[in-house]
């Protein structure tokens, strides 16, 4: 059975448009967001892993050392079964830190370009030997169809064609943005294709060729399969080197690290794909020993390797070849397109901008788009040029051995990054350098240059049965170079930081250091020095956005914010490197003071609060005290804050919220100089001055002034070398306000006291005049002069009535003659006032009207509760309109007897309401009222115990009307008589 | 980090002893299928465990 060349390429292309036609419908969101991300597509998206060697290779394999086969699927699924501990720790710092490669992430925590440089450059020699197994499988199985065509042929328009669909999958994109849906999905959509292809030619194969399992183990039962490889013992040294090599593949492979975690949707996913990458690939092998067994039973004319195409000849299926070819084909396409991509993109951060740092004219994003193209092209012409020089004469294990077991000089560095932090760069790069050494020489030289190589250094001759022995010498000495130079030689501070950011469980200690831009609009100015003022905007712009920040900031906590911001989408952009000189370089810090600044306790605090319930333990009980201390500071009732050393607020309680009006967030990482002028200089000034307390500052604010005692104290001591002070803010501006009050009582108290002094001595003199104008009015007949006598009489007795008001105000607030208080009865009081303010010639129409209750009691002097309501009677009587009433009512509410005067005049002004009861405060006419009949009231009262109100108006219509509400501790009969008759006995 | 050292004992030991544990799996007498029986099995394990996983877990 044969196919032309034009069929086969027709067919390729055809595929290959469907699977871009699938992207393209992705980002072009025609297929629902929830199918792209959901854990199945991820899943079935790491199946790249495979490649051909799922099609061909492990058929090969299988036929060559039997179950061996499935050491290249067992140690990637240990590797996923171990997701949580060896995955998910490098998703994290990965998410973080915008991390999308290995050679990034080596960059990142090993601090060095050149670890970055030397990790791309080993995983692009290692790569470039399973890139051209992809090319040999198509190749070779274009020429198994269609005999006459050159396999080299094919492989050039393969490689062809794979760099213009890599361009079009991936390249299209600055790096740094959203994660290549289309691509997943493709890639998710081959993976499909490979498996079902396999499974439906086993089920083929068990039914057609063995006639089911039964028949199968007849068969395997007979003689005509012996000896079978699957019945030898294992080569242990290779099962436990291929399971290795595929235990780091996960980690150390450019294509697999970046579908795993930079095309990772969720870290949910990956816990699916703990378990569902184990189950793909379980369903990829179980028809691997079918399609071995029925290759051998068909005779099939083709090597094992490509049995699953030489089977479909002997079941003489042109459909069935032509799906078996696509498997291949779809296989080594999703392999080589995101291999490319993601060794273009860790070239492009670490080798290309390192050399050449975009010029500030240029648009860098199309700048790096066309590098990255121009990658992807050399990338996969380097592969053609590969497989044309050596891996056409390689079979398919050699060629995926010497992948692997470069890419595994990887794993000791990428496993340093999770739990060893003492693992330093000058230990990376040695041991590096050590085991790729040992890798060229034992493995890359021998297979592919000088197959004597090794027998002329006097060492055993490699072969891929025993190339397990090189791949162990080289990756020891690479842990043992690592371990060693690592623990002799010292590591930076920068370094160390990075070490603890990426370890297991740590969390970051960044100090509390000043930018030298004091805002975001300087950040800025300084970026488009090296990037050009439109991406400077454009990504401070992003980094704004992504912190939820405002469009200028200038809190210095929240500028160091920005800074890690933009370093970590600077380094999605052009790899962390990269990203890091940028960012050092032009949004520095201003060099360090003698001391160091303190930790940046807001951003721990904040990355504590992140780990929620993820502490355990310990640190769990830990961070329970810490939360509960905190909470005891933030609901403090005394408003609190503390303040660094250098003047920036890190901490702010509720109360202290209230009392300014400021919010925490506001002003936690901000420093002092941008709370509002008044706080700032109060503060400000409280805070660097040498006083610890400082009494009834005043701030006028609004207009209205407030009062605040402050006091400080040091933080600074044995296990706090960082200083900053903790300052508590009382609010006395009501103090304040009662203290005046008080004085102002005091002084109404003293002019009364003078008043009565004084009324005493005009007393007698007036007295006099009375005396004297009686004494006239009997020594004269006249009648003018016993008018005039009258009239004086009038008068001084006018006086007299003035004076005794005053000497009544004075003797009030005598509470020592509360001891001779008896039991009154209310209603008794209240009928003697209305029987002395009737006997007034005035208001003769109006009605008084008692509603108190006879049993309504008060223990007090009822000569001074007469007085109360005379003078309260007296009031209404003269506001109210004639034929109007008067109404007092009483009754209990508890213990406190409730009586109020209620009258129908025009009540009293708001603005007035405040003044009634001060003493000579009247709103009657000149002549008419002294001002001292409510201050007398008042204090009467208080005698008494009780309070007065004043209600105006309470007409239902709203206008007009007085209430005048007492309210005195009731007298209770029973309980009351007990009392005291228990106090006399 | 005592639960990293178990695991990581436990992975060591298994990846040691992987060899002799397929060699076992298939001895002659076996059914062909019985290195698949154990993988599947071991799917199971990681699927139960996923399963049962707090969610804030590391």
């Amino acid at each position: 059975m044969s196919f032309s060349l034009t069929t086969l390429i027709l067919v390729s292309f055809g595929y290959l448009l469907l699977l871009f036609g699938i992207a393209h419908i992705t980002e072009r969101g025609i297929i629902p967001k929830r199918w792209v991300r959901h854990p199945v597509v991820y899943v079935l998206s790491l199946g790249v892993y495979a490649g051909t060697w799922a099609v061909y290779g492990a058929v090969g394999m299988a036929g060559e050392f039997g179950f061996g086969f499935i050491a290249y699927y067992i140690g990637i699924s240990g590797a996923f079964l171990l997701a949580p501990v060896l995955l998910n720790p490098v998703l994290r710092i990965g998410r973080a830190y915008q991390l999308t490669s290995l050679a990034d992430l080596f960059a990142f925590r090993y601090r060095s370009q050149w670890a970055g440089t030397l990790v791309t450059l080993l995983s692009a020699a290692a790569i470039l030997s399973l890139l051209s197994m992809q090319i040999k499988a198509v190749a070779d199985s274009a020429a198994l169809l269609s005999p006459h065509t050159s396999p080299r042929m094919v492989g050039i328009l393969f490689s062809v064609a794979m760099i213009l669909f890599t361009v079009l999958f991936g390249a299209r994109h600055e790096q740094g943005g959203d994660s290549h849906q289309g691509l997943v999905i493709a890639i998710a959509f081959d993976s499909l294709v490979k498996l079902s292809a396999l499974l439906l030619l086993g089920a083929v194969l068990l039914y057609s060729v063995f006639g089911g399992l039964s028949g199968l183990d007849q068969w395997l039962a007979s003689t005509s399969y012996s000896p079978s490889p699957f019945s030898q013992q294992l080569n242990d040294g290779g099962w436990r080197a291929l399971m290795l090599m595929s235990f780091s593949a996960v980690l150390v492979l450019p294509h697999m690290y970046h579908m795993v975690f930079s095309e990772n949707p969720s870290p949910k996913a990956l816990a699916k794909a703990s378990w569902g990458l184990p189950l793909y690939l379980f369903l990829l092998s179980l028809p691997v020993p079918i399609i071995l067994w029925g290759g051998i039973a068909l005779e099939a004319p083709t090597t094992a390797s490509f049995y699953a195409l030489g089977t479909t000849f002997s079941l003489n299926s042109p459909a069935l070849t032509l799906v078996m070819y696509i498997a291949g084909l779809s296989a080594a396409s999703g392999l080589m397109i995101v291999s490319t991509l993601a060794l273009a993109g860790m070239v492009l951060n670490h080798v290309v901008l390192p050399l050449r740092p975009p010029r500030e004219q240029s648009n860098i994003y199309s700048w790096l788009r066309w590098v990255k193209r121009l990658l992807v092209a050399i990338i996969i012409f380097a592969s053609l040029l590969f497989y044309d020089w050596v891996g056409s004469r390689l079979d398919f294990s050699t060629l995926g051995i010497l992948a692997l077991s470069g890419a595994l000089q990887l794993l000791p560095g990428a496993l340093a990054v999770i739990y060893w932090p003492e693992g330093n760069r000058k230990g990376l790069i040695a041991g590096l350098l050590a085991g790729a050494g040992v890798w060229i020489l034992g493995l890359v030289l021998p297979f592919s240059y000088a197959p004597d190589l090794l027998h002329r250094l006097g060492l055993p001759v490699v072969d891929p049965s025993n190339s397990h022995i090189y791949v162990f010498a080289s990756l020891t000495l690479n842990v043992v170079v690592f371990a060693l130079v690592s623990l002799l030689s010292r590591t930076s501070n920068e370094e160390s930081s990075a070490a603890q950011a990426c370890s297991l469980g740590a969390l970051s200690r960044p100090r509390r250091r000043e930018l030298l831009s004091g805002s975001s609009e300087e950040f800025k100015q300084q970026l488009a020095k090296p990037l050009g003022i439109a991406v400077a905007q454009r990504e401070i712009d992003r980094a704004l956005t992504q912190l939820r920040l405002p469009p200028v900031e200038y809190r210095p906590y929240q500028l160091r914010r920005l800074r890690d911001q933009i370093e970590v989408n600077l380094s999605g952009l052009m790899g962390p490197s990269v990203a890091q000189d940028i960012v050092k370089h032009h949004l520095g810090f201003k060099p360090q003071a003698g001391r160091g600044s303190g930790q940046d306790i807001h951003y721990i605090e904040k990355a504590l609060g992140d780990y929620q319930s993820q502490l355990t333990g310990l640190a769990g009980e830990l961070d329970n005290l810490r939360r509960h201390y905190r909470q005891t500071l933030q609901n403090l009732p005394i408003a609190a804050c503390s303040v660094g050393d250098d003047g920036e607020i890190l901490m702010w309680n509720h109360a202290m919220e209230r009392i300014t009006g400021i919010a925490a967030d506001d002003v936690v990482g901000a420093r002092l100089n941008a709370l509002p002028d008044q706080w700032n200089e109060m503060l400000d000034d409280f805070v660097s001055g040498e006083e610890l307390h400082r009494h009834k500052h005043r701030l006028d604010m609004k207009g209205r002034p407030r009062w605040f005692n402050l006091h400080k104290s040091t933080l600074s001591g044995p296990d706090h070398p960082e200083g900053g002070n903790v300052v508590l803010v009382e609010d006395q501006t009501e103090t304040r306000l009662l203290e005046d009050e008080l004085m102002h009582s005091e002084r109404l108290a003293s002019v009364g006291r003078l008043a009565a002094g004084v009324a005493h001595e005009v007393g007698n003199p007036v007295t006099g005049i009375s005396s004297l104008a009686q004494n006239l009015k009997l020594e004269t007949d006249n009648p003018d002069i016993l008018q005039t006598a009258d009239q004086i009489q009038q008068q001084t007795r006018r006086i007299s009535r003035i004076l005794q008001s005053l000497m009544n105000f004075a003797r009030s607030g005598n509470h020592a003659q509360a001891n001779r208080y008896e039991p009154a009865v209310i209603r008794r009081c209240v009928d003697e006032s209305i029987n002395l303010v009737s006997l007034s010639g005035k208001g003769r129409s109006l009605n008084y009207q008692n509603d108190c209750p006879e049993d309504l009691m008060v223990l007090g002097d009822e000569q001074r509760l007469v007085q109360v309501f005379v003078n309260l009677l007296a009031n209404s009587r003269d506001a109210s309109p004639e034929g109007s009433t008067i109404r007092v009512s009483g009754k209990r509410e508890a213990y406190s007897a409730i009586i109020e005067v209620i009258d129908e005049g025009d009540g009293i002004p708001a603005d007035q309401l405040d003044h009634i009861f001060e003493p000579f405060y009247t709103t009657k006419g000149p002549n008419q009222g002294t001002g001292l009949g409510l201050a007398l009231v008042y204090s009467i009262v208080e005698e008494h115990y009780g309070n007065i109100q004043v209600e105006s108006p309470v007409s239902d219509a709203g206008q007009g009307g007085t209430c005048i509400r007492l309210k005195l501790p009731a007298y209770e009969i029973e309980d009351d008589a007990q009392e005291r008759s228990g106090i006399v006995d | 980090m005592y639960i990293y050292r178990l695991v990581f004992l436990l992975v060591l030991a298994v990846y040691i002893f992987s060899p002799n544990i397929l060699d076992w799996l298939i001895q002659p007498g076996t059914a062909w299928y019985s290195p698949f029986v154990a993988w599947a099995c071991l799917i199971a394990v990681g699927f139960w465990l996923e399963w049962r996983r707090d969610p804030n877990e590391f």
